[in-house]
C-alpha cells in the first residue's frame, strides 16, 4: 500500500536532488531521472529559471568560476558554442558569446561519457546554458589584488541603446556653476575651454613623446583621454601643426632603429 | 526499519540541501544589499578594476569641442599580461598597442611607429594613482544613485575637484559590471570639456590575438624604438619638485630614452590620487629653439621652461596653471647642477 507524500515533502527532495546534481554526487540513473523531470515538470523549470537570475546577478558582482565537475559538464553540452578563443574570428564580427567559465582537468572520462549521455537528448544547448548560470550558485572567488586575472571569465555583452546626438558644444563659455545642472546629472550646456591666446606649441613630435611616455603613469581613465589627443586630429586642429607623430626626417638620438 | 533507515537517511539529506540552498540565496541577497548600498568611492574602485582587470572590447565616441571621432579599444588581461589596443576608426589611423611592457604607436600619416617600452619592474598597475584618504581633501566625491543611460542601469558618480588645480569627472557605471558607459571630464565649474560614451562593449572570456594586429602594414615605415631605464634606488636625486599643488604628491621617477634626445631624459611623476602630471627634464640642445609656454594637447596640458640650462617640460590632464606651477617648481639639485652622475646608460633591446 503506497501513501502519497505531501507537495512540500516532494518539493524538499527535489531542491535536494538539485543540490546533489550540483555538488557532483548525484548518480547518472538519478541525473537522468532529473532530467527527464525537467522536461515536463514546468514548476521544476520555472524554479531553475529563479536560480539562473540569481545566479547571473551574482557574477555580475564577483569573479566567479564553477564547482569544476558541475562546469565540465555544463562546457560538454554546449561544446559547439562559437567564442572569442576561436583564432580564426574576424575581427569585424565580434559577437557576444555565452560562455561558461570552466575547469575541465581531472574529470574523469567515466563521468564524461555518463553525461553526455544524458545531456544530449534531454537537455540541449539551451537548457544547458539554464545549468550554467544556475550552477554558480555553487562558486568561489577567484580574486586577489596580486593576481591580474581577468577578474570574470565568462562572456558578457552589454547592449546599449544609442542616444539621439543632443550635445551641443561651444567653443567658448562662461563658467557654469554646478547648479545648473540638470535631474540626469548632465549639465545644461557643453563648453570646451578657449585656447589661451598666449598659448605656445612645442614641436608636436617632442609632445607626442612626453605624452605616450606619461600615459604609462596615468590612472586608465586619463590614460585614456591622454592617448585619445593623440590619435585623434586634435593637435592638427589645436595647434595647427601637422602631425603631433614622432619626427622622421632625420634619425633621432637616443632612440634605436628597431627595424 | 530498512524503509525506516532510507525515509530517515532521505529526510536528512533533503534538510541538509535545502540549508545549503537557503544559505546560497541568503548569502546572495546579502551580497546585493551591499552592493545597493554602495558609497560613491566604492563604486570608482569596482569601475578601475573592471577596466584594469577585465577583457572588452567597445566602440565609443569621443566629443571635445566641435569635433567627434569613433574609436575602439580592445583590453585583455591574460594572467599577469596586459594587452590594449586603441584605434582611431574615422579619423588619423593613428592606433596604439600595448602589448606586455611595449607600447607600439602606428603613425599611418607620417608612416612611422614609436615604440615605447617600459622597465620590466615598472609601474603598469600597481603604482597607478589611487583613491585614498588624502584624495579626498581635493576630490568632493558624490553620487551612486541609478540612472539608467543607453538602456542600461548605471550609478552615476561625480569626482569634483575642490579647487582649480585639477579636472573633475562624471561617470556613468554600468551597476552589473562596472564599466563606465560614459565619462566627461570636467572643470572645476562643472562645464565638460571632453567626453566618451561607448556605442558597444562585449567582455569576453577571451581574446584572440589577432585582434591586436595593426590595420596598416607598418613594414616600410620608420621605426622608432626608445627604451625606459628605471632609477636605481641608489641613483642620486637629481631634479625635484620645490613645491606642489595641494594632494599632488611625487609618485615615481625614473630614466629614459626618447627619440630625439642624446642623453636620457629625467621623468618625474606627480600625482594626487587621481590626476598624474609627469616631468621630463632633458638637457637644452644648443641650436633648439625656445619652446617655453603653455600647450595644449586633447585633454592634456603641457608647459615647457628652462632651468639651469635644461629643457623642463610638465604635462598631464590637468589645468594649465597646474602644469605651470609644477614646472617652475622643479629645481635641479646640487648633483645635478655640477653635472655630475648625470644618466644611466640606455639599454636597447
Amino acid at each position: 500500500m503506497s501513501e502519497e507524500r505531501p507537495p512540500s515533502d516532494r518539493h524538499g527532495e527535489r531542491d535536494s536532488q538539485l543540490s546533489a546534481m550540483f555538488d557532483g554526487e548525484l548518480s547518472a540513473a538519478e541525473c537522468e531521472l532529473l532530467a527527464r523531470r525537467l522536461t515536463r515538470d514546468e514548476a521544476l523549470r520555472a524554479q531553475w529559471s529563479r536560480f539562473a537570475l540569481i545566479g547571473a546577478a551574482l557574477r555580475a558582482e564577483r569573479g566567479v568560476i564553477l564547482h569544476e565537475r558541475v562546469a565540465w559538464r555544463v562546457q560538454s553540452a554546449i561544446a559547439q558554442e562559437a567564442s572569442y578563443g576561436d583564432a580564426s574570428a574576424a575581427e569585424g564580427s565580434v559577437a557576444a558569446t555565452a560562455r561558461v567559465p570552466v575547469q575541465a582537468a581531472g574529470v574523469p572520462q567515466a563521468t564524461t561519457s555518463r553525461w553526455m549521455r544524458l545531456a544530449r537528448p534531454a537537455f540541449g544547448a539551451g537548457i544547458a546554458a539554464g545549468v550554467a548560470a544556475l550552477s554558480i550558485l555553487w562558486l568561489r572567488t577567484q580574486e586577489g589584488p596580486e593576481t591580474m586575472l581577468a577578474a570574470v571569465p565568462a562572456s558578457e555583452t552589454i547592449k546599449l541603446t544609442p542616444e539621439p546626438a543632443t550635445l551641443t558644444v561651444a567653443q567658448t563659455a562662461p563658467a557654469e556653476p554646478r547648479s545648473t545642472r540638470g535631474g540626469s546629472g548632465e549639465p545644461e550646456r557643453y563648453s570646451t575651454p578657449a585656447p589661451s591666446s598666449q598659448t605656445s606649441f612645442a614641436p608636436p613630435a617632442r609632445l607626442a613623446n612626453y605624452v605616450v611616455a606619461h600615459s604609462e603613469y596615468s590612472g586608465p581613465l586619463a590614460r585614456r583621454m591622454a592617448l585619445l589627443g593623440i590619435v585623434g586630429n586634435e593637435a592638427q586642429a589645436e595647434g595647427g601643426d601637422a602631425n603631433a607623430a614622432p619626427n622622421t626626417s632625420d634619425k633621432p638620438a637616443g632612440a634605436a632603429d628597431a627595424r | 526499519m530498512r524503509g525506516d533507515l532510507a525515509g530517515r537517511s532521505l529526510a536528512m539529506r533533503s534538510s541538509q540541501r535545502g540549508m545549503v540552498v537557503r544559505f546560497a540565496v541568503l548569502s546572495l541577497l546579502l551580497g546585493a544589499g551591499i552592493a545597493l548600498g554602495a558609497e560613491p568611492q566604492e563604486w570608482l574602485e569596482r569601475m578601475n578594476k573592471a577596466l584594469t582587470t577585465r577583457n572588452y572590447v567597445g566602440v565609443f565616441t569621443h566629443v571635445r569641442g566641435t569635433r567627434a571621432e569613433t574609436l575602439r579599444i580592445i583590453h585583455r588581461v591574460r594572467g599577469r599580461d596586459v594587452s590594449e589596443r586603441l584605434l582611431s576608426l574615422d579619423g588619423s589611423g593613428r592606433e596604439f598597442i600595448r602589448e606586455g611592457d611595449e607600447l607600439t604607436c602606428y603613425f599611418p600619416d607620417t608612416r612611422s611607429v614609436l615604440v615605447e617600452r617600459r622597465a620590466p619592474d615598472g609601474p603598469l598597475l600597481g603604482a597607478l594613482p589611487a583613491i585614498n584618504d588624502g584624495s579626498e581633501l581635493v576630490y568632493e566625491v558624490q553620487g551612486g544613485e541609478r540612472q539608467r543611460l543607453l538602456g542600461r542601469t548605471t550609478r552615476l558618480v561625480s569626482l569634483s575637484p575642490r579647487d582649480e588645480y585639477r579636472y573633475g569627472y562624471r561617470l556613468w557605471i554600468d551597476e552589473q559590471t562596472s564599466m563606465p558607459l560614459k565619462t566627461q571630464l570636467c572643470d572645476k565649474s562643472g562645464a565638460v570639456i571632453e567626453q566618451i560614451v561607448f556605442s558597444n562593449i562585449d567582455l569576453p572570456e577571451r581574446i584572440p590575438d589577432s585582434m591586436f594586429k595593426p590595420q596598416v602594414d607598418a613594414s616600410e615605415y620608420r621605426w622608432l624604438r626608445a627604451e625606459r631605464i628605471q632609477a636605481s634606488n641608489a641613483s642620486p636625486a637629481l631634479w625635484e619638485a620645490m613645491r606642489l599643488p595641494p594632494g599632488f604628491r611625487m609618485a615615481t621617477r625614473s630614466s629614459q630614452a626618447l627619440p630625439g634626445s642624446k642623453e636620457p631624459v629625467e621623468h618625474l611623476v606627480f600625482t594626487d590620487g587621481v590626476a598624474s602630471v609627469s616631468v621630463f627634464v632633458e638637457p637644452r640642445k644648443p641650436d633648439s629653439k625656445t619652446n617655453d609656454g603653455p600647450t595644449r594637447f586633447g585633454s592634456s596640458s603641457a608647459f615647457s621652461t628652462v632651468i639651469d640650462d635644461h629643457q623642463v617640460t610638465a604635462i598631464g590632464e590637468v589645468p594649465p596653471n597646474t602644469v605651470e606651477f609644477i614646472a617652475n617648481q622643479v629645481k635641479a639639485t646640487k648633483a645635478a647642477a655640477q653635472g655630475m652622475g648625470l644618466a644611466p646608460t640606455p639599454r636597447r633591446k
